[in-house]
């Protein structure tokens, strides 16, 4: 009886520490979330979304979405942006965590400077790269052109072809130095004396990557291959700011097209199912990163 | 390392940093050039007619006002972060807590969720409640940024404190909750520095509760006043950079202030 009250006592004391935070979390992001649901289902515009008049209508609103077509561009724009971003963060971090490895004097300074980019409001950076992509004045026209590497000004940001690919750029590099620390930290805690008898065996660098850093690296690389694609499929600001999702929604992506169906045409029920598809697919990349990490957390 | 290697490396170093922080550099100093000197070809790498005019145009557009928002957003909601978070990341790392997985669980998800799956709903409870076009909205808002990463972070770090320290304290006399504010806290302040920090920057670059929740121009931060000047100002990008600069200057400032610090907290603070 005794250990148990003192459980109870304890435990009693927790919750004191533990709930403002869950309960403020889940009154702003766990109810919100289920609202988004029903939403979904309902048919709520501006007309009816103070009131109680709202009807259930199935799955209408999903059917609606995929007819009117953006939705398909929206999606396959989503994949490509992500797996593009990542692709490159990770690859380009990579190369600089493994630059900065080698502990030269500046090297821990300039890594840390280089977060920079990652800290600037995403707001800025989209309109900093819009000004660079400006296709008259803008700085990447004006050296590729007087370096005679084109002939004609590249319309970053006004060619349907072109423009998905600039705010790829610009993401780019906001995540790289976020994915450059990550693996910093990775490559720092590998065993040193494998790289030692590999060298004495003769390997060269190729053959120590391919052989002993990726495969120990595994697992860091693992993570924040998971979260750069959490955190970029999700994109908003980037796309929002530097196009909008044009020209012809060839940069429409899953978050500004349900921002635009429900702060633009408010079409409230539309955007919720948007946003749902979104928050599907990111929970179920989400549920395979926490598996991937639930070892190091022991809960 | 050779003392020539470590030369050859640093150099190197600084010029890959230099060219990845090119656009920063674009950006201030095409707030100190003339508009002609904007569309000038070739461009100028440095101002030739060194001039505050964007300056002096964009603050008299009213940035201080937007300046001003946006401190009293991102500070307090970096206030209600801290507040929330530290003694939570504290409960989740001492106390056997029932349903401890499940609420860190909470924190995870919520860690990862795209603010548009809660624009709507949440604008309909502001709304509902009589809060948009208030501070308190995009405050509330800004700070679901924060916590989560804060909780995860400082769980981490309390962890790593010895127990034995506060059943010292608990000796001599200390309750719990003294206990955690005299001896848990001070020990720990680097790191409530660090998410303090984060949860500042996420409430600074928010753009899209600002716009949602507050039609009203006067109640905008930074982001938002950005936003709408690019409407307002066209192409003269020296006062759009001046306006884009102001915004960044306090980030710079905090990032040089708690460098050291900030780095290693973001490590852990992400990957858990």
């Amino acid at each position: 009886m005794l250990p148990m009250w003192k459980e109870i006592r304890t435990q009693w004391k927790g919750y004191v520490f533990v709930l403002p935070a869950v309960i403020f979390m889940l009154v702003l992001i766990g109810y919100p979330l289920i609202y988004n649901i029903v939403l979904s289902f309902q048919n709520v515009d501006l007309s009816n979304l103070a009131t109680d008049d709202k009807q259930f209508v199935g799955f209408e609103n999903y059917r609606t979405i995929m007819v009117e077509g953006v939705f398909g561009i929206s999606v396959v724009n989503t994949l490509i942006y992500t797996v593009a971003s990542v692709l490159f963060q990770v690859i380009i971090g990579f190369l600089l965590a493994s630059f900065f490895s080698m502990k030269f004097k500046l090297a821990g300074f300039l890594r840390g400077l280089m977060m920079i980019s990652w800290l600037i409001p995403l707001t800025v950076t989209a309109l900093l790269f819009k000004f660079m992509m400006g296709s008259k004045e803008g700085i990447f026209n004006q050296m590729l052109l007087n370096a005679n590497l084109i002939s004609e000004p590249i319309g970053w940001l006004s060619s349907p072809d072109v423009a998905l690919w600039s705010v790829i750029i610009a993401n780019i590099w906001v995540g790289i130095p976020f994915n450059m620390l990550l693996l910093s930290t990775g490559l720092s805690s590998l065993p040193k004396d494998v790289y030692e008898s590999a060298s004495l065996d003769g390997a060269n660098w190729w053959q120590k990557l391919i052989h002993i850093t990726l495969p120990l690296l595994k697992p860091v690389l693992l993570v924040v291959l998971m979260l750069g694609f959490i955190y970029t499929f999700k994109v908003f600001d980037v796309v929002y700011v530097m196009t909008g999702g044009g020209p012809i929604n060839s940069t429409e992506v899953l978050s500004t097209l349900a921002f635009r169906y429900s702060f633009s045409d408010f079409e409230f029920s539309l955007g919720a199912a948007v946003a749902n598809v979104l928050f599907a697919i990111l929970f179920i990349i989400s549920l395979i990163y926490l598996r991937m990490i639930k070892k190091d957390e022991g809960v | 390392m050779s003392k020539r290697k470590n030369w050859i490396l640093s150099i190197t170093g600084i010029v890959i940093v230099g060219l990845f922080l090119f656009p920063v550099y674009w950006m201030i100093i095409t707030a100190f050039k003339t508009q002609n000197e904007v569309f000038q070809t070739p461009p100028t790498f440095f101002p030739q007619n060194f001039q505050l005019d964007s300056f002096l145009t964009v603050i008299s557009g009213g940035v201080g006002q937007y300046f001003l928002n946006s401190v009293i957003i991102a500070g307090c909601a970096t206030i209600v972060v801290l507040l929330l978070s530290v003694p939570s990341a504290y409960g989740l790392a001492r106390f056997k807590v029932r349903g401890i997985g499940l609420m860190m669980l909470v924190f995870l998800v919520t860690q990862m969720l795209p603010a548009t799956v809660v624009l709507t709903p949440l604008f309909v409870v502001f709304n509902n409640t009589g809060l948009l076009n208030t501070y308190v909205a995009p405050i509330l808002a800004t700070a679901t940024l924060g916590v989560p990463f804060s909780v995860l972070l400082l769980r981490t770090f309390f962890m790593g404190i010895p127990k034995e320290l506060e059943e010292a304290a608990s000796i001599d006399g200390c309750g719990r909750l003294r206990a955690f504010l005299q001896v848990i806290l001070p020990i720990s302040l680097p790191s409530v520095l660090v998410c303090g920090a984060i949860s500042f920057f996420f409430a600074w670059g928010d753009l899209i509760f600002s716009i949602t929740f507050n039609r009203d121009q006067e109640l905008w931060p930074l982001t938002a006043g950005i936003f709408n000047a690019i409407g307002r100002y066209g192409i003269e990008w020296n006062n759009l950079m001046a306006f884009a600069t102001i915004s960044v200057l306090p980030v710079i400032i905090i990032f040089v202030l708690l460098q050291k610090h900030l780095v290693e907290g973001l490590v852990s603070g992400s990957v858990k």
